[in-house]
């Protein structure tokens, strides 16, 4: 630091202040009131805003998939079925369509829906024929017995192992 | 007279027959209720949903004559513009053809690149839609894409504050962008 005269001694501050305080304002220009313009007030704001920006973005993915799953809740109905049913039979006939195109098919492709649709009832009713059987009663299944479960273990080990 | 009440409400439930009460002055009328009617009550039918009858051979010969009209229509041409559900880039998109994707990553391959996306979830048309199990076929369907452009996402500003404890921190992201332009959808009749 050489200061040889007075005026050298004038401290020389940070050159840029006018364009951080700019960059800062122009994040604030679409704010109602003097948060537009007074930076001590902008920066509060603005600080909130990004913070916000920032939630909002993880909170998207779930409003999305809500708004989705009505959707497709209220096209399912329209049909004669309910959003679990659907989903349901259609992940156990191995189609793997997620939320989003299921509503966009809902909305733009509504044949489409009611293939899918029927292909789901078909599927449910196939499973309640299958749990309802021949029509007669269920008989309990035969509950093992320990002692035969015993002497089968004793055979196993007397039997010589073969490899 | 409590007693005396007593007995004529049991005396009434005693002879309380299982024919709706309209029915006994309607007896001599020709709308005569048949022997096997069952009042509708919580037990009269089963819980679950009464299921249509199933005819394996109808069903089957329905089914044939289907895949066979679908197949008509694909040899012959007779569909307009297909669409389809691609699974790319970890996400699913329903895409016809000269759509415009944008995707939220890096891809290898070049500006000006065709690529063939093989993962088809479902294609349909106006008349007829081919649900994959859980994809269609590569031999059924052929869907081309060209890279159009890579660039990088508008700066997103990643900002954490805590009131009270001077915590702050800001972050930029830019994530790297592809677009994708979908030139043709081909189906080929290969049902069986």
């Amino acid at each position: 630091m050489v200061f040889l005269t007075l005026p050298c001694w004038i401290r020389s501050r940070g050159p840029d202040r006018y364009w951080k305080v700019q960059e800062l304002l122009k994040n604030a220009r679409h704010f109602r009131g003097r948060k537009n313009r007074c930076y001590k007030l902008a920066v509060r704001t603005v600080c909130r805003a990004f913070v916000y920006a920032t939630k909002a973005r993880k909170v998207k993915r779930r409003s999305m998939r809500t708004l989705w799953i009505s959707r497709i809740a209220a096209a399912s109905r329209e049909h004669g079925l309910k959003y679990p049913a659907l989903i349901h039979n259609l992940v156990k006939s191995s189609v793997q369509l997620n939320r989003r195109i299921l509503s966009d098919l809902a909305i733009t492709e509504p044949r489409t829906f009611q293939a899918l649709a029927t292909l789901a009832r078909a599927r449910q009713q196939e499973g309640l024929r299958a749990a309802l059987g021949d029509g007669t009663e269920p008989t309990a299944p035969e509950q093992p017995n320990p002692r035969t479960l015993l002497q089968l273990q004793q055979n196993q080990d007397l039997q010589p192992e073969m490899y | 007279m409590m007693a005396a009440r007593v007995v004529l409400r049991t005396l009434q439930q005693q002879t309380r027959c299982a024919v709706p009460f309209f029915a006994q002055f309607q007896r001599a009328k020709s709308t005569a209720i048949p022997s096997s009617y069952i009042p509708q009550t919580s037990l009269s039918r089963p819980p679950w949903p009464e299921l249509p009858v199933l005819d394996r051979e109808e069903e089957q010969k329905q089914h044939r004559a289907v895949v066979q009209k679908v197949n008509a229509l694909i040899e012959n041409g007779e569909y307009g513009r297909l669409f389809a559900v691609v699974h790319f880039a970890s996400r699913q998109w329903k895409v016809t053809n000269e759509d415009l994707i944008l995707i939220e990553n890096h891809i290898e391959a070049e500006c000006g690149d065709r690529i063939i996306m093989e993962k088809v979830l479902l294609v349909g048309g106006e008349d007829f839609t081919l649900i994959g199990k859980p994809l269609v076929s590569r031999d059924l369907v052929r869907v081309e894409a060209t890279v159009i452009e890579k660039t990088e996402s508008w700066p997103m500003v990643h900002m954490r504050f805590r009131k009270r404890h001077r915590f702050q921190r800001k972050r930029i992201i830019v994530q790297p962008q592809t677009v994708l332009r979908i030139n043709s959808i081909e189906v080929s009749p290969g049902l069986i």
